[in-house]
């Protein structure tokens, strides 16, 4: 018989902001929680994404759970301190800026519109150029909401990693999970640093969760990874005062309070799970360095001076997956499909209660892991 | 369509030049691209337009002369050349992506040849971040492209760059008011042993002795020196060192030129994602490659001083290696004459491992034990800044970046990498190659949004 090296009722895989908030929430609420990482606390996905905080553009499903986390990021001083600063809220402007953007518009709204949502609000174009001072190009309006905004998502992450802590939870970096089995009611994970036991586990190993789900027994979930790329440019005078994205084109694009632009918008380059490394194709960023230069002419003399990738796991759907696995004490939160970041307080939350036994604040529905 | 080449080189100093002139005797199609408006890379730099005014130049030596026959070959030779080209990607698929006079290319070679030189390794000393402070490289590439100067400059370091520089300066009649010289007063045993195999170049290892010679006759000279730190307020006024009897030394003066070798120039070949090992010899990182330079990747090749720094002479041999390797791999050469090449080259590294010696770095111009000395200096960032975000538990460079921003400006690294990779070193009672190095990306030049935004992959270059 093996005897175990550790003792811990739940253990949370993957220290990204889905990892640490569910361990934080755990933790706060008394749990006994280890975190295990296999690299260090926000190396990917979660640490090198563009810090977009945004409710707006949720597919309908997603929007409840979009509104609760928001609800945490209103208030997210009183849960991880200081680290809640690298939060700026203010605005996020999705415009159309041609007929099939205005379009997609239109159809949006009166979606909304049925669901029984408000907080997405459309601007006229004169209300959009009254809004973006310096935008230089003309808009058919957009989609406005309020106290959006952007985050520096590593200190984001690092804050709940260190809740977690000061309520007791343990994070143990660079200990990669290559075996997770369940015998006799009680979870098996063996690791870099030994055989953990666990009465829960919670799989929020992002882009690496369908494999280490799929080895411990649980149906192949379809899940695939790519590399979604960014750049960041010198600094300049502050002339973009909200989150910019554009209706059926790919760009999102902010500008920090460094003066620097970030530009993305999602579009993937390849990735190498087994190599931890995302490759990045810099001109494949044109034709958001295209919107961007055409939205705000000011933007077209920054110097780029860095570009990267993070790797993340996509589902079909675009929707993750967050609910009970199949075998008992096994619970998914993976497949974020590059808009997670925002839903981290809430995910962890949701995690926190699925463990516990308690009913979530939102319904989870169409996120259940076995709806493929 | 994008345009193919057989070959493209990036680079057009020693190594560049030499192997576009032996493409084009093996007909290959080749474009160099290089970031200056004239060739000869930094040791040749402006070598074309300074050849039509010898006589006035006293202070160039038949060295750097020696660099005219190769661009005038290099002219003569079927290569095309794009200078003001600044390469900011090459693709596993062998694309290479370029902006010249603000407009971005593409084209598609079958072979790429880097040779993007070497650069001067960061010398974080108290006080280098001063106006008034430069580089010896940088003062040595004024004299030679304008003539420029000045009086009454000190020369702080060491390295063969450093003794080349002081002695062009004299040359050129500039006033030198002093020589502050780290390496060692007598040539250790260890040295003397490495002597032998650099008697294979015997010239150089005599001029080198020369020179050092002349320059330590001076009365201006200070040998072995210590705790270098440069002081001032808004711009350099002084530098104070302890010389080789332990006196602390001041000299006031707003030029001051430091220097402590040089080191491949690795921002592109590590964007590309070839591999590379750390040289604990030259205190480096250099990319892996085979005998012929091929690096990790199939058709990526290296020569010169980008491969290690052996100066110009073996850039030469590895350029025209690399050539013939690529001219065999398409079926076109013979394998002898690339064994004699190596053996050439093979001469050429023979005084390296005495020079390495000679001229380490001391540890404080590696690592300044002053805690205000800055490190980063895109992001401002001091010693004691870095030292405090490493004490939160950063294991690599590339962690460090999230807790403090270290190594994310405009410079990528080139001016505080190995500094911090060192720092993570001690920290951790780790070895630098166990550290690594920051995780470089494209762009490694400068590229607007503008120009990326108007890259187009089918214009004709």
């Amino acid at each position: 018989m093996m005897i175990p090296s550790n003792r811990n009722k739940v253990i949370v895989i993957g220290g990204g902001i889905h990892g640490c908030a569910t361990a934080y929430f755990l933790a706060k609420r008394g749990q006994t929680v280890t975190v295990v990482e296999k690299d260090h606390i926000a190396r990917h996905a979660s640490g090198v994404n563009a810090g977009g905080v945004r409710t707006l553009g949720r597919d309908l499903a997603e929007i409840p759970l979009s509104l609760a986390s928001m609800d945490l990021w209103k208030k997210l001083h009183s849960e991880i301190g200081v680290y809640a600063q690298a939060f700026h809220p203010s605005f996020y402007l999705k415009v159309a800026i041609d007929e099939e953007g205005y379009a997609l518009g239109s159809a949006r709204a009166e979606a909304l519109k049925h669901a029984g949502y408000n907080h997405e609000f459309w601007l006229d174009a004169s209300d959009v150029q009254d809004r973006l001072p310096k935008l230089t190009t003309p808009t058919y309006g957009g989609f406005l909401v309020e106290g959006d905004g952007w985050a520096r998502p590593w200190l984001i992450v690092r804050g709940f990693a260190q809740g977690a802590r000061q309520y007791g939870a343990e994070i143990i970096e660079k200990c990669n999970v290559f075996g997770l089995e369940l015998r006799q009611n009680c979870w098996y994970l063996k690791t870099d640093k030994g055989v953990f036991e666990a009465d829960y586990v919670v799989n929020c190993a992002g882009a690496w969760a369908a494999d280490l789900a799929f080895q411990s027994g649980e149906p192949k979930a379809p899940l695939s990874a790519y590399a979604p790329m960014l750049a960041v440019t010198e600094s300049k005078p502050p002339i973009l005062p909200a989150v910019i994205g554009v209706l059926g084109h790919t760009l999102s694009l902010k500008q920090l309070d460094t003066g620097q632009f970030v530009i993305g918008g999602g579009v993937r380059a390849s990735a190498n799970l087994s190599e931890n490394s995302g490759e990045v194709v810099l001109p494949e960023l044109r034709e958001s360095m295209q919107l961007a230069a055409r939205l705000f002419s000011d933007i077209s003399n920054a110097q780029i001076i860095r570009c990267w990738s993070g790797i993340e796991g996509y589902m079909p759907d675009n929707l993750p997956i967050i609910g009970h696995g199949k075998q008992p004490g096994l619970i998914h939160g993976f497949g974020f499909s590059a808009h997670g970041f925002q839903l981290g307080p809430a995910v962890g939350e949701v995690l926190a209660d699925l463990v516990m036994g308690q009913q979530p604040r939102v319904p989870l529905d169409a996120f259940r892991p076995d709806r493929f | 369509m994008k345009t193919n080449f057989d070959l493209v080189i990036i680079g057009a100093g020693p190594a560049g030049m030499s192997a576009a002139i032996h493409a084009s005797k093996f007909d290959m199609k080749t474009l160099v691209l290089d970031d200056q408006f004239a060739v000869g890379g930094q040791v040749y730099r402006h070598i074309l337009q300074n050849n039509n005014n010898r006589t006035d130049l006293p202070f160039l030596d038949e060295d750097y002369w020696s660099g005219h026959n190769l661009a005038h070959e290099f002219s003569c030779s079927s290569a095309q050349l794009r200078p003001e080209s600044r390469v900011w990607q090459i693709t596993k698929n062998k694309e290479v992506f370029f902006t010249q006079k603000g407009k971005a290319h593409c084209v598609q070679a079958k072979a790429i040849l880097i040779a993007t030189g070497a650069m001067e390794r960061p010398m974080p000393v108290k006080g280098w971040t001063l106006p008034g402070v430069m580089s010896v490289g940088a003062a040595q590439i004024l004299l030679k492209t304008a003539q420029s100067g000045t009086d009454g400059a000190v020369f702080a370091g060491s390295g063969p760059l450093f003794y080349l520089a002081i002695q062009q300066y004299l040359r050129a009649g500039f006033e030198i008011k002093a020589v502050i010289d780290t390496s060692p007063k007598k040539i250790p045993l260890m040295g003397y042993i490495l002597t032998i195999p650099a008697l294979l170049q015997p010239n150089l290892l005599f001029k080198g002795a020369r020179w050092r010679a002349e320059i330590r006759k001076k009365p201006f000279y200070f040998s072995e020196v210590k705790s270098v730190r440069i002081n001032g307020k808004d711009f350099a006024e002084s530098l104070c060192f302890t010389d080789v009897e332990g006196r602390k030394q001041t000299i006031s003066t707003s030029h001051i030129f430091i220097h402590q070798g040089v080191i491949p120039n690795i921002n592109l070949t590590m964007a590309t994602e070839l591999e590379h090992r750390w040289c604990g010899r030259q205190l480096c990182w250099k990319p892996k490659v085979d005998m012929f330079g091929e690096s990790s990747i199939d058709g990526i090749f290296i020569a010169g001083d980008s491969l290690g720094v052996f100066g110009a002479e073996a850039a030469v041999f590895s350029g025209k290696i690399a050539i013939q390797r690529i001219a065999a791999n398409a079926k076109r050469s013979a394998a002898i004459k690339t064994l004699v090449l190596c053996l050439y080259r093979w001469r050429q590294l023979a005084i390296r491992p005495f020079l390495d010696y000679l001229f380490k770095p001391p540890e404080d111009w590696l690592l300044p034990d002053d805690d205000t000395t800055v490190i980063c200096r895109c992001e401002s960032l001091s010693k004691a800044d870095i030292s405090n975000a490493i004490e939160l538990g950063v294991s690599g460079p590339n962690q460090l970046k999230s807790f403090c921003r270290a190594g994310m400006g405009r410079c990528q690294g080139r001016l505080c990498g190995l500094t911090i990779q060192k720092m993570i070193a001690n920290h951790h009672g780790q070895s630098e190659d166990k550290v690594g190095y920051f995780r470089l990306r494209p762009p490694i030049r400068p590229l607007t949004v503008l120009e990326l935004a108007t890259l187009s992959n089918d214009d004709p270059v």
